[in-house]
């Protein structure tokens, strides 16, 4: 027991026992510690994640003001899109409306252009007509003239008349 | 065998004014853990930059851990709180810890376990007085009832006395039995090798090389951590239930 | 065999500290209880798994506090024996 227990002796303190001494040494040296940790680590390194939490959190206001400001553009030129399509649309609607129409006259002038020109061709055809028939009735009453007068010269017989008229056809086919 | 278990050794005694103030093992083993953990502290708050890299990241890592401690426990409006609570943290747990450098931690001392005990007691009271004034808290002396008064100083009372011997019997019985085990291992090793004439060999501690170690893991690291935890909450829960609520 | 009154005391200091640390029966099985509760509480509720443990830890410690009393007054009558 004595071997394994050696109690405290002149030179040093209780095992269990409360000395005034040390717990004022305790305080003190507690009390300068936390001061100075309080002022050189703690606060010191708190206002250093702080003020980047604050900066974090800026840029992330930054980065969402300008996201909503580029939705925003972004809407607005797709309706400026949009309204362009449309008067795009408009033009070319227009423009091909315009052509179908300008199509269509033309189309018309030309039917008429090509009507008027059978109606002269026929006016013409019908005056040619009407001159090549002249002309042949002109032809018939000279020959009508020219048959009467071989007529009157010679004596007719009832042969010579039969020739007389055969060739006076003959003649007819020649010409016509 | 030959196990010492005693109280902190005197080295000399100022002799001031009359009084006889000893400086003793425990001052000295604490003037050399503050000073350690003053340098490791100031040297990982020098140098911040906006970026954190290296020692920052830890520094970091330490300060978000006791404001996070502080604000589950205490609430955000209590932050304030958290250099204190820090400090004791490692005060207590780098003292405990010291053991593991042949230190005697003076945490194993009752007057510091005490003067911790006391701390809190004194926070609890003024924020108790800032928050209700000196009548009221005079008063939750005697509520419900004024019969409950002497029960109430009693609980006034136990409280830091079971704070400082919770944290003082821990760390003692870590030492007591950490320096037992040893002296038990010792003689088991002079047992098994003391038929060895040579004296050299006869001495070589065999079973004292790997198996305290695993104790240590526990007496030191884990019990260290185990009761600087300990006060570090019942200080805040004691003092965050002195004041006032928050939002 | 003669005993003198103080190896007489030492002895009977020697007996107190063992009778004393019979309190260490209590919070060991009080220990044990909240251990087990938290490790159903682990199996229930796996996400909170560090809050349960900090906080069985928190009580453990203050359990232990009548133990720690018991080793206390353990260690006064064998270390700073008041009667001898």
């Amino acid at each position: 027991m004595e071997e394994l227990l050696i109690l405290a002796t002149s030179e040093t303190q209780g095992f269990v026992s409360i000395d005034v001494w040390t717990m004022i040494f305790t305080l003190g040296n507690l009390l300068i510690l936390f001061l100075v940790l309080k002022k050189f680590f703690f606060e010191k390194i708190r206002k250093v994640m702080l003020d980047r939490e604050n900066e974090v959190q800026a840029m992330y206001d930054d980065a969402s003001k300008s996201q909503e400001e580029g939705l925003r553009l972004k809407e607005e030129y797709e309706v400026k899109l949009s309204e362009a399509n449309a008067e795009s649309e408009d033009i070319v609607r227009n423009a091909v409306r315009k052509a179908q129409l300008k199509e269509e006259e033309i189309i018309k002038d030309a039917h008429a252009q090509a009507s008027a020109i059978m109606k002269h061709a026929e006016t013409q055809i019908e005056l040619e007509k009407k001159n090549a028939v002249n002309e042949i009735k002109n032809d018939i009453s000279g020959m009508a003239v020219d048959i009467a007068a071989k007529v009157i010269e010679r004596d007719i017989n009832a042969e010579d008349h039969s020739a007389l008229i055969d060739e006076f056809i003959d003649n007819m086919g020649d010409e016509s | 065998m030959n196990v010492q278990v005693t109280g902190p050794k005197i080295y000399f005694t100022f002799d001031i004014f009359g009084l006889e103030i000893p400086f003793t093992e425990t001052m000295r083993n604490m003037l050399i853990v503050s000073a350690f953990i003053l340098i490791v502290c100031l040297w990982l708050a020098s140098g911040l930059k906006k970026v954190p890299k290296g020692k920052q990241v830890f520094a970091e890592w330490l300060v978000k851990y006791f404001y996070n401690m502080v604000e589950d426990t205490m609430g955000r409006h209590n932050l304030h709180f958290t250099p204190y609570i820090g400090t004791l943290f490692m005060f207590s747990i780098v003292g405990s810890l010291s053991s593991m450098v042949t230190l005697k931690p003076y945490t194993s001392n009752l007057s510091v376990t005490l003067t911790f005990a006391l701390m809190t007691t004194v926070m609890v009271w003024f924020r108790s007085i800032k928050t209700n004034g000196v009548g009221g808290w005079l008063k939750s002396f005697v509520d419900p009832v004024p019969v409950i008064l002497p029960l109430n100083i009693i609980s006034e009372v136990a409280n830091p006395v079971s704070m400082a011997f919770r944290h003082f019997g821990n760390i003692a019985a870590g030492t007591i039995i950490t320096s037992l085990i040893y002296g038990a291992l010792a003689s088991l090793s002079n047992m098994v090798l003391g038929w060895i004439p040579n004296d050299f060999i006869a001495n070589i501690p065999i079973f004292q090389l790997g198996l305290p170690a695993v104790l240590s893991l526990y007496f030191d690291l884990f019990s260290s951590y185990l009761q600087a935890f300990i006060i570090c909450t019942l200080t805040m829960v004691y003092v965050g239930g002195a004041g006032p609520e928050g939002d | 065999m003669n005993i003198d009154s103080e190896a007489f005391v030492q002895a009977a200091s020697a007996i107190g500290a063992g009778l004393a640390m019979i309190a260490g029966i209590g919070p060991g099985i009080g220990q044990g209880f909240a251990a087990g509760k938290a490790a159903e509480a682990v199996g229930r509720q796996p996400e909170a798994k560090s809050a349960i443990t900090s906080t069985m830890l928190f009580g453990d410690a203050v359990a232990e506090s009548t133990g720690i009393y018991g080793l206390v007054v353990a260690m006064i009558l064998l270390f700073a024996n008041p009667f001898v």
